[in-house]
């Protein structure tokens, strides 16, 4: 067994690096470059740990059972490893295209290194919770360090606009999230997952608490990740903040969502309980999940249909991607969860990648948005446009992109635990989605441009987009590459 | 009905009431003072629920902190022309009510303390409940103690950040 | 000691939490809407302690600290947003911030 402070070290490296570029920052005032090469070797060396640690996991003789340390509040399970690398995978995308971007549209960069970091080690935390309040803190450091991002650009309307939305109606999830972890507490006694997880398959637990408690923490979260009735925020937040960070936002905050449900759904319908309540509760709560699976998805695609904006058609597109993923946890079984797994690294890299495109062609105050404007894109910059065309088609779920196995898994998971109109209501959800993304396609390469072409100053930026193409290149053409190491945590 | 009873119905009333009046008062002012009673009620609550230092700590954080800084984003972002801090009957008999309300609770104070029977000797059964928080904050709990001081440090920067003016 | 039942704490915190749930829904003044979050946020301390108090356990009780915590830290932040966006519109209400709605 390795010790617990190499398990330990993707979490206090992230710590430390965080305080560090936030103890720094006002040191190096002139020269932003020494926060931004400490912050992105911060983030690789807590991916780099977590990758060691992640090896060291799958060396002993059960890697799908978690283990506690610190008084039971952190837990070192395989999974919590694997979403450390992609969060930091997320934050090292943003960290390398937001420096040009910012620069030319809003001339500032205070403070931006700190908050990706800690936005990025609240979400590690989230990740190797065990216990409620663990997990609580975690969500509420991620979410308060993405209001502040929203309204990062706070001389512009739009971006301040976005952070308030985003903050009312966050603060008002978070409400909700916390009066569910009450009640949780109020029907097992305890905050922590596995002895909630113990108490609910001995059956000494309060039914009812359990029951409200469970539908107030779907409420919450279902809001942090944009699910159908809470929805609304999504396409004014990510259409108001700036525009890498609003790729920064739907893709690394909804991963962080979508874990935040697998760790709570499999803390208390993970083990085989004797409890015919709670078997029944099992049934009715996936039932659920399913009918707001299908309905985010429906309501995603078909509203990003009629968006002339670039950054609110994807917006409503991230919703119905909030709807596949939602999908591994209706299945609930090893493939489900895996395929969530998979698919986050998927949309994690298009998305984010899909953004950073948008920010090249984007100039002056979020000019150069709608979609009309991508007409002749291929013209002016034939890269960008291929790029593009990459993640459009990842996005619609094609072969041999990685989005196409993200789905693939997604949807079988849900047929083999018999869900098969959720699948059908997925797969029709994906060809709606066809027409907005291969249109956009369209447009970039039939069509010719009605404006001037514009120069795309793009940095290190490329390295980003470099490094998101070639992930959804080969997760598409290797899917077992990253499926085979997802598997072995379930 | 005994003595628990009636306070712990004085108390809900006063957070309901008050709740209420966050609410549905078209005067913002009245909205922020009346979640002080709230914020009052709850802590009376939660001293009736044995919880003496969660009691403090709310009537320390919430009224102290939160409540204040709510006051001053209400007098800041609300217009001076438009708003109406003071209402109602104004000039000398305000001063009046204020006087008389404080000369009868002058009376009735020194009057409970020139006649009031106080109770001396231990009270054994009461648990203060500071020292085992303190502890467990300290050993069990370090960890999330330590998250929520990286939180409270987002939120320094936060406010700093988006509250400055333009550069 | 106490002879006040579990369930009229809890039902009074619920009333509560639906009182500050009208009050989100209701209400366009972005403090007020504030006010009302911080409603539910004590509505959900007072859950915490009743649990804690009938079970004994001091973990309810460490739990509301920190949402305490977390209120204070939304509080700054959301008050410094409310208060860059009246810099920039003179307005607090939110359905006149509506660049965003088309």
């Amino acid at each position: 067994m390795a010790n617990e402070t190499i398990l330990m070290l993707p979490l206090y490296l992230i710590g430390f690096f965080s305080l560090a570029a936030v103890g720094l920052d006002p040191l190096f005032s002139k020269n932003k470059k020494v926060i931004y090469y400490l912050s992105l070797i911060g983030l690789l060396e807590a991916a780099i740990s977590a990758g060691y640690a992640l090896y060291l996991h799958t060396l002993t003789p059960a890697p799908n059972i978690e283990i506690s340390y610190a008084k039971n509040m952190v837990s070192t399970g395989g999974m919590a490893y694997f979403f450390d690398i992609l969060f930091c995978l997320s934050g090292i995308l943003i960290l390398l295209s937001s420096p040009r971007y910012f620069t030319r549209e809003y001339k500032e960069l205070s403070e931006f290194y700190s908050l990706i970091l800690l936005s990025v080690s609240g979400m590690m935390i989230m990740a190797h919770s065990a216990n409620l309040l663990v997990l609580f803190i975690g969500i509420e450091i991620m979410s308060l360090s993405f209001y502040i991002l929203a309204g990062f650009i706070r001389i512009r309307i739009m971006s301040v606009e976005a952070a308030l939305k985003y903050f009312l109606l966050g603060a008002f999830s978070t409400g909700f999230l916390v009066y569910g972890i009450a009640m949780i507490y109020g029907a097992t006694g305890t905050l922590t997952l596995s002895v909630i997880q113990l108490s609910i398959q001995t059956n000494t637990i309060n039914s009812l608490y359990l029951t409200i408690g469970i539908g107030l923490i779907i409420i919450g979260l279902s809001f942090k990740a944009a699910i159908f009735p809470f929805h609304q925020w999504a396409p004014d937040v990510y259409h108001g903040s700036p525009t890498v960070i609003a790729g920064f936002l739907s893709a690394a905050g909804k991963a962080a969502a979508m874990m935040a449900f697998i760790i709570i759904a499999r803390a208390i319908f993970g083990g085989l309980s004797q409890n015919n309540f709670v078997k029944d509760l099992y049934v009715d709560v996936r039932l659920v999940l399913a009918v707001l699976s299908a309905a985010t998805m429906l309501i995603g695609n078909i509203t990003a249909l009629v968006q002339k904006n670039i950054k609110r058609m994807l917006a409503y597109s991230s919703v119905a991607h909030a709807g596949y993923l939602l999908m591994g946890v209706v299945a609930a079984n090893e493939r489900g969860w895996s395929g969530i797994l998979f698919y986050s690294t998927a949309y994690i890299l298009m998305q984010i990648g899909a953004f950073i495109v948008i920010s090249l062609s984007e100039r002056n105050d979020e000019q150069n948005l709608k979609i009309s404007e991508y007409r002749g894109f291929s013209k002016a910059h034939p890269y960008l446009a291929a790029i593009m065309s990459i993640f459009m088609f990842s996005l619609a779920g094609l072969p041999p992109f990685a989005g196409f196995f993200g789905k693939y898994y997604l949807f079988t998971a849900a047929v083999e635990t018999g869900y098969v109109w959720l699948t059908i209501v997925a797969v029709i959800s994906s060809l709606i989605s066809m027409y907005f993304y291969i249109g956009l396609i369209i447009k970039m390469y039939f069509e010719d441009p009605d404006t001037q072409p514009m120069v795309a100053e793009s940095g290190h930026a490329v390295l980003a987009l470099t490094l998101s193409t070639a992930g959804v290149m080969i997760f598409g053409i290797f899917p077992s590459l990253l499926m085979d190491i997802a598997k072995i945590f379930f | 009905m005994d003595l628990f009873e009636i306070i712990f119905y004085f108390f809900a009333a006063i957070v309901l009431v008050s709740a209420l009046v966050v609410v549905l008062s078209k005067n913002i002012m009245y909205s922020a003072f009346s979640l002080l009673f709230t914020f009052f009620g709850v802590a009376g609550l939660f001293v009736l629920l044995n919880a003496d230092f969660v009691g403090i700590t709310q009537i320390m954080v919430y009224v102290g902190g939160i409540l204040v800084l709510i006051i001053f984003g209400v007098m800041i972002t609300t217009k001076v022309t438009g708003v109406d801090i003071k209402e109602g009957i104004s000039g000398k008999l305000q001063y009046a009510g204020a006087g008389i309300i404080t000369l009868l609770t002058a009376i009735f104070l020194s009057l409970m303390f020139i006649n009031g029977k106080w109770i001396t000797g231990s009270s054994t059964d009461v648990h203060a409940t500071i020292h085992q928080i303190g502890t467990l904050l300290m050993t069990k709990y370090i960890l999330a103690f330590e998250a929520a001081a990286i939180l409270l440090l987002i939120a320094f920067i936060g406010a700093a950040l988006i509250g400055r003016r333009k550069a | 000691m106490n002879e006040i039942p579990q369930g009229y704490y809890l039902l009074l915190a619920g009333v509560l939490f639906t009182i500050g749930t009208i009050g989100v829904l209701t209400r366009r003044n972005a403090i007020i809407i504030f006010m009302s979050i911080e409603l539910m946020l004590n509505s959900v301390n007072l859950t915490l302690v009743a649990f804690s108090s009938f079970f004994g356990d001091s973990s309810g009780q460490i739990f509301v600290f920190f949402v305490m915590a977390i209120a204070a830290a939304e509080a700054a932040v959301g008050l410094a947003i409310v208060l860059a966006l009246f810099r920039l519109k003179k307005t607090i209400y939110v359905d006149e911030a509506n660049i965003l709605k088309y």
